[in-house]
């Protein structure tokens, strides 16, 4: 078969087939439909020139196959720096084939640009934080996934070329697209000892034979050619590198943790987002979203990785339970105990390396693309058998006008002879039909926002000055935060991953004899410091506070600073 | 009061010191700087253009050259060896050797590169070894990396200082109540930890030389740098350390040498030049769960459906039976089953490579012995996170092996006096079982003898045997070295070598006014002065231990098509039986490297010109060749006319290539 004629025929099929693209005079954002490669970025750029004074975008790097990674700040230069306010940081389809990651990423962006002048809580969050949003990472597959002949389940690796089948070649089987219709979909061959038979109420649906009745069909696989004649089918597609295997908290070998990638951040991308974030220190909670199932996943995801400390662990709780109310049917899980181990995922390097919260967003929910009367729990196997597949093609049938699916078709396979070719198309199964988008990109949006609003927000406060005799005097302030996310992680804080918030008390006519932080206002218990009595590293709690103790001598104006590296600064002045 | 007099009258001698390590500019019997070994690298590759070329893999933090040398010979893709040399920045002597093998290996051993080629890595850490050359010297040889060590708002701004101005950063004594150091007794400049459990009381307390730069009562708390790139590979990292990293391969240095090893499958062994040296005996790992225990729970998820019990343990040769019998596929491996298991990596060497290992220890002995290098010394430092050696075993998956070159000689001591105990070295020699089955009586009075502490009571001993935490070697050391503090007067083992082998090697105690601590005095180990012999001995010390590097590539696995035998089966239908050898030493791949499914197995491939092809494949790895002539056969049935030609090749990467043709005739070779 001649490849580009292949590709030239997929490209072709795409621009007839796929009602997606936006419409051209129109640079507004909309969520009716998928953004592709260029189109995010054409999407980013109207934003950076629309909202040129909040908003910068650059390329953060390069891919394996020299696509810029692109990064959107969003930051009011007026209320001041971006790193001298709380971040948060948003990303998308790490895994290329998780294509609609990106919708909700440009959705956080364009309701917070779109919505500064209107909704006043919208514009106190713009000036109070700063947000950082990478809404493609894996930038090769994604783009591919509109370029190439697609499905919805190819395309999860970075384009690093890996020896899947240990045989001395690297790529050389993968999927096909063998009948040119620029998708890759099921291969299935007729046979009466087949583990499969046709579905008695839709013969597109196939259902497992049971003992005692003969099969009908017997599945091949993806579409393809067992290009390398080893017996096996498409073993050895690009890659495989896991994106979201390859970071380096307690990263494990390919024979460890599949997909791991040579060392850690060997894959460009992750390198680049490493290098990236490790210069935005104020970086206080993060989403990567993905699909599927309709979940907010956070760590640990391995033994590996240990326990989180409790009172981190309120703060996810907190946020979780409310992120399951503002996304009905979202469960809030906890990766490594409810789904599956894994070993160099993104959320576990932010949090564990880098004392960084975080959600991973599983966005798309099956359910919603079925009939819902016929949703039965169990597949496939379950009574009456095959009906969540029928009730999908029902879903596809009168939603879709029967786009979801396409019909097998008969197909002269160069290797298997005589077969069929046919399934559920790239718009399916883990991505979302566009009439359900803006739902699902506002309400994992409004999490986002709902999240974002939690960052520290620290009040500083005077307590007291009080003359406790012979020219000494006692100050004490109280900083507290009224939100949900500490200033900083108590993991950051026992791993020494930052320097503490520095509270200091400093004045040209005062002497700070003693310095300390008031563990018990009531009972007067004050934990002091030995040395520097000016300078207090803490750390202020979720819902919570400090009140901090100097015993100062001398007159005059004495100005109280709080620094933090992930809730702002500011200064209290004090006369005394 | 006999020991502050004492005190006194030696802080007055005055004495002259041996000033290593020295200075650049003192010719040939100087170590040489990160840049003369550039300048010298260059000049080698310019003056060799067809055997060498000097790449540069990229930049430090301090801004300089990681540089590797490729020496080859006729053939450009030969198997390949590297060498990381000094990754840790701290032995200049593993550079040396390094430079002096290049230059050899272009010299009097050139022939070797139409072998193999050699990818020589002389300064692993440049920025580190930088530091060697500093003055003040101090033993720190981090990268130029900045970290905030202490956690405050300034970085790298409380370092040592050279208060005495004697060029070296010691150690700084004082009197006072905290205490908890001693003098060693009849030693003018040791000093050891008072034993309070046995009625010592140490009177001084001990910082390194400096100030508290930053008024947070630690002294040097938060020097210049940096990490060391030679913690930094990812075969067992460790996290949250000052100096490791922020993650593996977070570091300039270690990621240019694992993106060269990934682009270099040729790659056929990885030697370390350094601190460490796993020639002397087969290293025992890292201790750990996982992948080193012999039996295994099945997860209560797969242990439902394939009928066990989840509680039981099972030994992993019963699990791969099990596997079996549960997918109907008799390929399964005991490395697939242990990846299912989730037994995590691989924690030891594995059982089936250390034969080979343990054989290549006693040539390397044999070799030291003849080299007149047998003498005593300290035991190399058993490094067990994020090693070069280790990632290349356990992740790279060919062989391994690290060498130093020299650490501080021991003074022989003359025999022990016999007493009933029985001794460190019959302890050595028992299995743990052996040992165990002395009773706890035997086994209570060797720990009492051995004074190895009150804590370890027989019966905890026989449980911690019985449990795999130590082993009777680790007990014999134990007691080793507690013999050892015993004999010097309690000074610490490695202190005491380095005064016996050199007692200049420490600065005499001298007073001094130190600016918030008052009086103390300082003195003690000069930097470098246990990482480095004297340079005048160096090229001795390498050029009499390079000539065993140079028989380790001897010893790589290379493939070959040893028989083939063709027999006719009908008219025009023949079989071919052909087999695929290792000639060398050493097995192809590794035990580990199956383990970890790197490198590739040799690849037979079949040309068989317009034969047809009715079994067999144009195409196959051969799965793992024993070393020393393990073989694997491979067959094919072809239908062709007599006398047609067909082609066997090898492909090993690694292991060489090898190529027959042979004419499709009866009793054909």
């Amino acid at each position: 078969m001649n490849k580009n004629l292949i590709r030239l025929a997929v490209v072709s099929f795409i621009a007839v087939s796929i009602p997606f693209s936006p419409a051209a005079d129109d640079t507004r954002l909309t969520f009716d439909h998928y953004y592709d490669g260029p189109a995010v970025l054409e999407a980013l750029q109207y934003l950076n020139r629309t909202y040129s004074d909040y908003t910068e975008l650059r390329s953060i790097g390069q891919s394996e196959e020299g696509r810029d990674i692109w990064l959107f700040t969003i930051n009011n230069p007026v209320t001041g720096r971006d790193t001298d306010k709380p971040g948060i940081y948003v990303d998308g389809t790490i895994h290329g084939n998780e294509i609609q990651a990106a919708e909700v990423c440009l959705y956080v962006a364009n309701y917070l640009l779109t919505s500064y002048d209107t909704i006043p809580a919208i514009k106190e969050l713009v000036d109070n934080r700063s947000f950082y949003i990478i809404p493609i990472v894996n930038v090769d597959n994604r783009a591919r996934f509109f370029e190439d002949a697609a499905s919805y389940s190819i395309g999860r690796t970075a384009r690093v070329p890996f020896d899947d089948d240990r045989d001395g070649l690297a790529d050389e089987d993968p999927d096909e697209d063998i009948d040119g219709d620029g998708e890759i979909l099921q291969m299935r061959i007729k046979d009466p000892f087949g583990d499969r038979k046709s579905h008695p109420d839709d013969p597109r649906v196939m259902i497992r034979t049971e003992p005692g009745e003969l099969g009908e069909w017997r599945v091949l696989g993806r579409e393809g050619i067992d290009n390398d004649n080893d017996g096996r089918l498409n073993e050895d597609g690009p890659g495989y590198l896991d994106m979201n295997r390859n970071y380096g908290f307690k990263w494990q070998p390919p024979y460890v943790q599949g997909g791991a990638g040579e060392f850690p951040m060997s894959a460009r991308v992750n390198k680049a987002i490493a290098d990236f974030v490790i210069t935005k220190p104020n970086i206080c909670f993060d989403f990567a979203f993905h699909n599927s199932g309709g979940l907010i996943v956070r760590g640990p995801g391995s033994k590996l990785a240990g326990h989180y400390p409790s009172s981190d662990v309120a703060v996810y709780d907190f946020l979780g339970e409310e992120g399951e109310k503002i996304l009905p049917g979202y469960r809030y899980i906890i990766g490594g105990q409810d789904m599956y181990t894994t070993h160099g995922d993104f959320d576990e390097f932010m949090f564990s390396n880098l004392g960084i919260f975080g959600f991973v967003g599983e966005l798309f929910m099956g359910s919603q693309e079925r009939y819902p009367s016929d949703t039965g729990r169990g597949g496939d196997e379950s009574y009456p058998r095959g009906r969540r597949e029928t009730s999908k093609q029902k879903f596809s049938d009168n939603l879709t006008q029967g786009t979801m699916f396409r019909d097998w078709k008969e197909f002269d396979h160069p290797q298997y002879g005589k077969i069929e070719i046919g399934g559920w198309r790239p718009y399916s199964s883990r991505i979302g039909q566009p009439f359900l988008l803006p739902e699902m990109c506002h309400r994992n949006a409004s999490l986002v926002l709902f999240t974002a609003r939690h960052a520290p927000d620290i009040t500083l406060e005077l307590l007291e000055v009080k003359d406790i005799g012979n020219g000494l005097r006692r100050v004490r302030v109280r900083a507290s935060n009224e939100n949900a996310i500490p200033s900083l992680s108590q993991n950051a804080v026992r791993r020494k991953i930052y320097r503490k918030d520095m509270l200091t008390i400093a004045g040209s006519g005062i002497e700070v004899v003693s310095g300390g932080t008031v563990d018990d206002l009531v009972f007067d218990r004050v934990d002091y410091v030995d040395h520097r009595p000016e300078r207090i590293f803490t750390s202020i709690p979720s819902f919570g506070k400090r009140d901090i103790q100097w015993i100062v001598r001398g007159r005059g104006r004495a100005t109280v600073t709080y620094d933090a590296i992930k809730a702002g600064n500011q200064s209290l002045t004090i006369d005394l | 009061m006999t020991k502050m007099t004492k005190l006194i009258v030696l802080s007055v001698i005055v004495f002259s010191l041996a000033l290593y390590p020295v200075a650049a500019d003192e010719g040939d019997s100087a170590y040489k700087t990160p840049d003369q070994i550039k300048r010298i690298l260059r000049d080698l590759a310019d003056q060799n253009k067809n055997n060498a070329q000097l790449l540069n893999l990229g930049k430090t933090v301090g801004d300089r050259d990681i540089l590797l040398i490729e020496l080859k010979g006729s053939d450009a893709t030969a198997p390949a060896i590297l060498v990381a040399a000094n990754m840790e920045g701290n032995c200049p002597l593993a550079t040396e050797a390094a430079v002096e093998l290049t230059e050899l290996l272009l010299t009097e051993w050139k022939t070797d590169l139409d072998t193999h080629r050699w990818f020589i890595m002389a300064v692993g850490n440049p920025d580190g070894y930088a530091r060697f050359f500093d003055s003040p010297t101090h033993a720190s040889f981090v990268n130029d990396r900045p970290v905030n060590d202490d956690k405050d708002d300034a970085t790298g701004e409380d370092g040592p200082d050279d208060l005495n101005g004697d060029g070296f950063i010691t150690q700084m004594r004082q009197l006072h109540p905290e205490g908890g150091w001693m003098m060693v007794e009849d030693n003018p400049v040791l000093m050891k930890k008072a034993e309070t459990d046995r009625g010592e009381d140490g009177m001084y307390r001990l910082f390194e030389e400096g100030i508290d730069n930053d008024g947070d009562g630690r002294i040097n708390e938060d020097g210049p740098g940096g990490a060391n790139p030679g913690r930094n590979f990812p075969h067992n990292f460790r996290h949250f350390t000052t100096t490791n990293g922020l993650w593996a391969a977070s570091e300039n240095e270690s990621r240019a040498l694992l993106r060269f090893a990934f682009d270099h499958p040729e790659i056929a062994m990885v030697l370390t030049f350094g601190r460490a040296n796993s020639l002397r005996e087969v290293p025992s790992g890292s201790r750990g769960v996982g992948a080193t225990q012999d039996s295994y729970k099945v997860p209560r998820w797969m242990a439902r459906r394939m009928g066990v019990d989840p509680d039981k343990k099972f030994p992993l040769s019963e699990l791969v039976e099990m596997a079996k019998e549960f997918t109907g596929s008799q390929d399964i491996t005991e490395d697939q089953v242990l990846q299912w298991l989730g037994a995590g990596a691989a924690t030891k060497p594995n059982k089936k490579d250390t034969p080979y290992w343990e054989e290549i220890t006693k040539r390397y002995k044999d070799f030291i012995k003849e080299a007149g290098l047998n003498g005593k010394r300290l035991d190399p430092p058993d490094f067990s996170s994020g090693a070069v050696e280790d990632w290349a075993y356990y992740q790279f998956g060919v062989p391994s092996f690290a060498v130093d070159f020299w650490t501080v000689p021991v003074k022989e001591k003359e025999e022990k006096k016999e007493t009933g105990a029985l001794s460190p070295d019959e302890i050595e020699k028992m299995s743990n079982e052996e040992f165990i089955e002395l009773g706890t009586e035997k086994i209570g009075e060797f720990l009492e003898a051995a004074g190895v502490g009150a804590q370890y009571t027989p019966e905890m001993t026989i449980q911690a045997l019985q449990g795999g935490m130590i082993t009777t070697k680790k007990i014999a050391e134990m007691a080793r070295k507690k013999e050892k503090k015993e004999e010097s007067g309690g000074a610490d083992e490695e202190d005491q070598a380095l005064y016996d082998y050199n007692p200049d090697a420490f600065v005499i105690w001298q007073e001094y006014d130190h600016p918030t601590l008052g009086k103390v005095e300082i003195g003690g180990k000069i930097p470098y002065a246990d990482l480095a012999p004297p340079p005048a001995e160096a090229d001795s010390l390498v050029t009499k231990q390079l000539p065993f590097i140079r028989t380790l590539a001897g010893l790589l696995p290379q493939v070959a098509i040893e028989k083939i035998e063709i027999a006719q089966r009908s008219r025009d239908v023949w079989e071919i039986n052909s087999w695929v050898v290792n000639e060398g030493f050493l097995p192809y791949p590794t035990h580990q490297g199956e383990r970890c499914q790197r490198p590739t197995p040799a690849v037979v491939t079949l040309d068989r010109g317009s034969a047809a092809l009715l079994e067999g494949k144009e195409r196959q790895t051969v799965g793992l060749l024993d070393g020393s002539g393990g073989s694997k056969k491979v067959s094919w049935l072809l239908q062709a006319g007599r006398g047609s030609d067909i082609t066997i090749s090898v492909n090993g990467f690694s292991a060489g290539t090898a190529e027959q043709t042979v004419s499709l005739v009866e009793g054909g070779k």
